[in-house]
């Protein structure tokens, strides 16, 4: 288990090279002026060449190695040593300043927005998890039923319907229609509702249909007859026994779900005004911000190894099992 | 499975508490909506719309405008009273002795120097630097300094240290104080020579870039770069707990894209012209949520309400079904560059190279179709480029109208004729009429233009044209570098006079996209500019429009811009105050907005008027606004 983690924590450093690598060879291509804004005014051609100079934009190398120097707080730790000579940086971990919102470092930007983004994203697992299991733990009981199939077409409608239109409709009907709630803010449980509950719903259709398939397949194992045959309840045979194992494909589809409903609710955020991280994903390669860009594609990649490590953690704590093999 | 009930169960607790611990702020006086964060809070720096409405209430300037007039002219701010010498060249401002900023130090002319020479830095990177250069010296400080700046980086390594940045530092101020005509005769006492005699020059005293800033937090934030010998600036000044302006309001909360929330400043020398103590400014950037948010009630005012279906709700107003619609006309002007180069970049020669051409291309555009059908708005046709009416004394020319038959005979003049009966007109060597590439970006109503432009071309001209649609980037780039046939543009103007549009036409100006260039139109320019007479100068400003609206059409104009908004009105149809109704709004094209003049009506309030035009200009004697004592010597200055 230990050396899983330490093993899975050394390769972290060489898989966020590698993706600042691609990440930055493919910002550095985008076409454009990063330090220019789209429509404000030209500033004359000296003062882009001042600012092209001082966040190194002249020279790709140079840029490349500066970040490195920064991001991963070797600068910090030089500056910090050379004592009373020494200009060490804000933060340790610096990833730089936003060209598109000048008084703000990506620092902070990724500090306002990532937690944010992270109550929205688990409320939105959270709710997935309780609608999806449910409806595949009904769905697999009576298949076929008029209960499954109402549940096969919820499934359907949440993965086919884009989260704008649902979003719309849900803001239409509960702040305007019916005025409960307020539209556009963000800061109490209340207000996260709706748009964790627009998240969840490819979600919950995904671990709908995956629920529903793992327990028609355990509900016809041998065990479950045996343990009906020994007389346990009902109850205590779906959720103690089929469930558990049926659970196992939901689990491993939660690492990967979780990173992404904390990151790729772009749509999401912009109906409903949610201030996370989501908007950086399209905003920051538009505007060409380029340590923007860096900075939360090295965010997202970590989250992405540390979720996944964390599911197989609990994969081999749920099925005691998987650590023998 | 209990054991991930569990684990759930536990995440829901800290979901809910972290929810809990981040509540939503307490209402404020006036609270409005904007589409779009601040880019900045810093003053030099700003060139957006909706970081000045900020800065016109975080900082004070020298003078402020009095938005309810006609003409928009100047009236004082901090500035008392000021004199301007015989020839127009040197201008001194009397500041009000008990000003201060936020955190209790006084205002001093010097924080004006400082501040101006932040902007005068290349290092800055001020949009609006070379609105400076009017100030004898700014200009060859501004080369100076870059000059300087390229010397030190071109030393040997070792020698670029700490101390030699320093030591530059030190030898750019003394330069500054040696070449700029900036003086602090005393501390309250600030004196500004010219390089040239400057008509709007007061104009840009109210003009946020020229607003001053708080030196020792400014200066909190800046270290010299060793390696480049340049000034870095940070900006974790302009965050609420380090925050110093001596405007009306100082910024008490900034969360990004959510809300910037704005306390009375208890250091304002003048609380009594603050209508609302506190103002809350909710950031939402999708257009659609932003309305819904608007009409249940989340703010009083929606600052920028363009969306497709705006037409509509001017509409219902019209007809009665809504009273909180409202569009204005702007400062701006939305046309489409011709590239005026003689050559494309890619080496065919141009024909809009001849200006014959161009008027043949204005000529055959039925703007009012395009603006009513096609944009499908109530906005202003514009055949000219300074918005008509919107500057006191400049006459506009009629400018170029719609009419085919003479767009034919111009292009035929231009030696464009249909010789070999393909309907596509050729030049005298037979080469075809190239297909007009119109070079745009995908969101805004610009695609539509571009193809009902394309086929009344097609329809009068015979000319083919196709629609590129770009990336903004990409635009922006192939835009400064010449590299299209015709593109979208729009301008705003910055300052209350007809050269901040003209100057668009300037040869190798930083702005002409076009790559225009005609020595007789610069020459207009600069007789302008060395004509101290306003009459006589507004004349010759008025011929270079014509000049470059009626012959040389380097830019073909088609709309004023209308700026939406959403607000209730301050008084019902017989007068009586309308509760959540909001007052003091500037309905001027230039659409400037003084967010302490705001105020939302309470619900008993007595009915009063809004502030109008004499009101701003003479408060003081009714104890309303303050500011202006009668007989100031600025009605004698230009």
């Amino acid at each position: 288990m230990i050396g899983l983690i330490l093993r899975r924590l050394a390769q972290l450093p060489l898989i966020l090279l590698v993706i600042y690598t691609i990440t930055f060879v493919l910002s550095w291509l985008l076409p454009g002026s990063a330090v220019m804004s789209d429509e404000g005014r030209a500033p004359p051609k000296e003062v882009l060449a001042a600012m092209n100079a001082q966040y190194n934009l002249d020279s790709p190398v140079e840029f490349y190695v500066g970040y490195l120097d920064n991001v991963t707080g070797v600068r910090y730790v030089r500056e910090t040593l050379k004592g009373d000579r020494g200009n060490p940086p804000e933060y340790i971990f610096d990833f730089g300043p936003s060209f598109r919102y000048e008084d703000w470092t990506v620092n902070e930007l990724i500090a306002s927005s990532l937690p944010v983004s992270i109550v929205l994203g688990f409320g939105a697992i959270l709710i997935a998890l309780v609608i999806g299991l449910g409806a595949g733990v009904i769905g697999a009981l009576r298949p076929n039923s008029v209960a499954d199939l109402l549940t096969l077409v919820v499934a359907m409608v949440g993965i086919s319907l884009p989260s704008f239109v649902i979003g719309t409709v849900l803001l239409m009907v509960f702040p305007v229609w019916l005025g409960v709630g307020q539209v556009g803010s963000w800061g109490n449980a209340a207000n996260a509702l709706l748009p964790a509950f627009t998240l969840s719903l490819p979600f919950a259709a995904y671990i709908a249909r995956l629920t529903r398939l793992g327990m028609i397949e355990t509900l016809g194992a041998d065990y479950i007859r045996t343990a009906r045959a020994k007389g346990l309840p009902e109850r205590i045979v779906i959720y103690k026994h089929a469930l558990k194992n049926a659970f196992l494909p939901v689990l491993s589809y939660l690492g990967p779900a979780t990173a992404y409903a904390m990151t790729g609710s772009f749509v999401v955020e912009r109906v409903f005004n949610v201030p996370g991280i989501g908007q950086h994903f399209v905003g920051a390669v538009k505007n060409k911000d380029l340590f923007l860009i860096m900075g939360i594609a090295l965010i997202y990649s970590g989250m992405m190894v540390v979720f996944n490590l964390i599911v197989d953690l609990m994969y081999r704590w749920v099925d005691p099992r998987i650590e023998q093999a | 499975m209990a054991k991930i009930a569990a684990v759930l169960g536990l995440l829901a607790v800290l979901l809910v508490g972290a929810a809990l611990t981040d509540g939503p702020q307490a209402p404020a006086d006036l609270t409005f909506i904007e589409n779009v964060d601040p880019n900045t809070l810093d003053p030099q720096r700003m060139s957006y719309t909706q970081d000045f409405r900020l800065c016109y209430g975080l900082f004070e300037g020298l003078l402020r405008w009095n938005i309810f007039s006609e003409d928009f002219h100047v009236v004082p701010s901090l500035a008392r009273r000021w004199t301007v010498s015989d020839d127009g060249l040197v201008y001194t401002f009397h500041l009000e002795p008990s000003a201060k900023w936020s955190n209790g130090d006084p205002l001093v002319a010097d924080d004006f120097i400082y501040s101006w020479r932040r902007a005068m830095m290349p290092e800055t990177a001020a949009d609006y630097s070379a609105l400076f250069f009017c100030i004898s010296g700014a200009q060859e400080f501004f080369q100076a300094r870059v000059a300087q700046l390229e010397e030190y980086a071109s030393r040997p390594a070792e020698e670029r240290t700490e101390a030699a940045a320093i030591m530059l530092r030190a030898e750019c101020e003394r330069l500054f104080n040696e070449t700029v005509g900036l003086r602090a005769v005393d501390d309250h006492t600030l004196e500004v020579i010219l390089a040239r005699p400057t008509a709007y020059f007061l104009d840009l005293c109210a003009f946020g870039p020229f607003f001053p800033v708080h030196r020792p937090s400014v200066e909190a934030w800046v270290t010299v770069n060793p390696e480049t010998g340049a000034l870095a600036q940070a900006h974790g000044w302009t965050k609420p707990e380090h925050w110093v302006s001596n405007g009306p309001y100082v910024i008490t909360s900034w969360k990004f894209k959510r809300e910037l929330r704005m306390e009375l400043n208890p250091y304002y020398w003048q609380p009594e012209i603050v209508r609302s103590r506190s103002i809350r400014v909710v950031y939402i950037e999708d257009m659609n949520t932003s309305i819904l948010a608007y009409e249940t009630g989340v703010a009083d005012w929606h600052s920028d309400a363009e969306v497709e279906y705006v037409g509509d709700m001017l509409r219902q107003k019209r007809e009665g079904l809504r009273d909180n619609a409202w569009n204005f006309s702007t400062f701006g002007t939305y046309f489409w560059s011709f590239n005026c180069r003689p050559r494309f970049s890619d080496g065919r020669p141009n024909p809009f190279h001849d200006a014959g051409v161009r008027r043949a291309f204005a000529r055959a555009v039925d703007k009012e179709d395009i603006v009513r059908k096609v944009r499908r708005s109530e906005e202003r046709v514009a055949d000219v480029l300074v918005p008509r009416g919107s500057i006191g004394g400049f006459e506009s020319p009629r400018g170029l109208t719609y009419d085919p038959d003479e767009a034919r005979r111009e292009l035929a003049a231009a030696g464009w004729v249909d010789r070999d009966g393909d309907g596509v007109p050729e030049n005298e060597r037979g080469e075809a009429f190239p297909t007009v590439e119109l070079l745009c970006t995908a969101v805004g109503p610009h695609k539509n233009v571009a193809q009902a432009m394309g086929v009344m071309w097609e329809r009068e001209l015979g000319i083919k044209t196709k629609v590129a649609i770009n990336e903004t980037k990409v635009y922006r780039h192939r835009l400064h570098s010449k590299d299209y046939m015709m593109a979208r543009g729009g301008w705003y103007g910055d300052y209350l006079d007809p050269t901040t549009f003209l100057y668009l036409h300037y040869t190798d100006d930083g702005q002409n996209d076009r790559g225009y260039s005609n020595p007789e139109f610069d020459a207009l320019l600069d007789a302008a500019a060395l004509e101290l007479d306003p009459a006589k100068r507004m004349t010759i400003l008025s011929e270079a429009e014509r000049f470059t609206m009626e012959e040389e059409i380097p830019v073909l104009c088609l709309w004023n811009y209308d700026q939406y908004y959403m607000y209730k009105p301050p008084s019902k149809p017989y007068g009586s105050p309308n509760p959540g109704g909001l007052r003091n709004l500037s309905k001027h094209p230039r659409l400037v907005q003084y967010l302490w003049l705001l105020e939302v009506v309470q619900p008993g309030d007595p009915a009063r008027p809004s502030i109008d035009a004499d009101a701003f200009d003479f408060a003081e004697d009714e104890g309303g606004i303050g500011g202006v004592s009668t007989g100031q010597s600025w009605s004698g200055s230009q």
